[in-house]
């Protein structure tokens, strides 16, 4: 058949145009793991991460989870479950992923012609009650704040946001953060919620951001799941975009990739050895490296680091000392390479 | 915590025999976790190294060493 042939629809009867700004919002994507138990900070399913502000003493294990809502194609979640509790609420837990700048631009924020964003999600607790959620403007640090309910313990519902156009906002044209996106799990109220909820943008004011927020962290017996995390322009929310497997990977690989390096050969000489690994998706900036393992059988260490080359596009595998001759010499390791927001 | 903040340097040799020594990042523990950054202010790590020295630290330079 001619191309010309081909019915239009055949290439859209599917609905994918990447309307999605979020990027695995279906869960399905864990290259770091899929379970973590953490004291600070810490990635977690890929473009997402579990954000402590201070030193709270609640602890989360968060993991990839099979419990998804009925009939609604998701194979993933995001579970969180209360390890230790921290019944005061007097710190501030939060999930977040971070969009980048370039790939926002078609919201004309700071123009008279600034888009409206249509937030959809699942959402499941043993609790119930008021949530917050928060978008935050990295280059303007201007910020909206929105409340969703949680209306029935232990079942799966799908919330919807809209949020306004924004006028008088910045995104800069460039591969930084452009948009934060916040759902806040503990929000110390004393910082976080003395003022009324602020739900119009305008410029960052703690005390308005998560006002009224449901501690989540009250107790060990406590979940909170999420999944289907869509973020897209227009005054309502269409389907969620699934992406191909393999699509989805590959736009998370921009921000995070685990690696593997190093050589087989006949060593005839002592010196370092060095084995550059180039990523598989360019990264969005130059990424740092962390060794996960290695093996050798021919220095007395092996190490990564980011080379002499650039950064954004390879990551290094060095022998340290090597030191053998003779068949059969190796060094390897496994290493990942993070460019993340 | 970022503790243990290195510059990463190596040595090598040009055409004309002369050496030279790059910086090609940095190495620091982010809660003890070992991780070479690049220098690069788009990174996040190294935003946080950055934020580090403001507070008053410094990045050790051992020469032509690690």
């Amino acid at each position: 058949m001619a191309i010309s042939k081909i019915p239009t629809r055949a290439f859209t009867q599917q609905g994918i145009n990447f309307r999605n700004l979020i990027i695995n919002g279906d869960m399905s994507i864990a290259q770091r793991g899929t379970s973590f138990s953490s004291t600070g900070d810490v990635y977690v399913l890929d473009r997402f991460k579990l954000d402590y502000v201070g030193s709270p003493s609640v602890r989360y294990t968060v993991s990839q989870d099979t419990d998804t809502p009925t009939g609604q194609s998701f194979a993933k979640s995001m579970k969180f479950d209360v390890t230790t509790a921290e019944v005061s609420q007097s710190e501030t837990t939060r999930l977040w992923t971070r969009i980048e700048s370039q790939n926002l631009q078609m919201l004309k924020y700071g123009t008279s012609n600034a888009e409206t964003l249509s937030l959809s999600f699942w959402v499941k607790s043993n609790l119930t009650g008021t949530f917050i959620f928060w978008l935050y403007q990295e280059d303007s640090t201007r910020s909206i704040s929105k409340s969703y309910t949680i209306s029935s313990a232990n079942t799966w519902e799908k919330k919807t946001i809209t949020i306004d156009a924004d006028t008088s906002g910045q995104i800069n044209n460039d591969n930084g953060a452009g948009l934060r996106v916040v759902w806040f799990l503990t929000a110390d109220q004393s910082t976080y919620g003395s003022s009324s909820l602020q739900t119009s943008w305008g410029s960052y004011n703690a005390t308005a951001v998560a006002t009224g927020q449901t501690n989540v962290g009250s107790s060990t017996s406590n979940e909170f799941y999420i999944t289907g995390i869509q973020l897209e322009v227009g005054t309502s929310a269409s389907d969620f975009e699934f992406l191909p497997y393999d699509v989805n990977l590959q736009r998370c690989l921009r921000y995070f990739e685990i690696c593997e390096g190093g050589k087989e050969f006949y060593l005839a000489g002592a010196s370092n050895d060095k084995d550059y690994v180039q990523y598989s998706v360019k990264k969005r900036t130059s990424a740092s490296v962390t060794k996960i393992s290695s093996a050798e059988n021919c220095a007395s260490g092996v190490s990564v680091d980011v080379g002499s080359r650039d950064a954004s596009i390879t990551g290094r595998v060095v022998a340290t000392n090597a030191f053998a001759t003779g068949d059969n010499k190796y060094f390897e390791a496994k290493f990942s390479a993070d460019a993340e927001l | 915590m970022i503790t243990n903040v290195r510059y990463k340097k190596e040595t090598r040799t040009l055409k004309d025999e002369t050496e030279e020594t790059i910086t090609i990042g940095v190495l620091a523990e982010f809660d003890g976790v070992e991780i070479c950054v690049p220098i690069d202010e788009a990174n996040r790590h190294y935003q946080e190294i950055l934020e580090w020295v403001a507070e008053g630290n410094t990045i050790t330079d051992n020469g032509s060493g690690e």
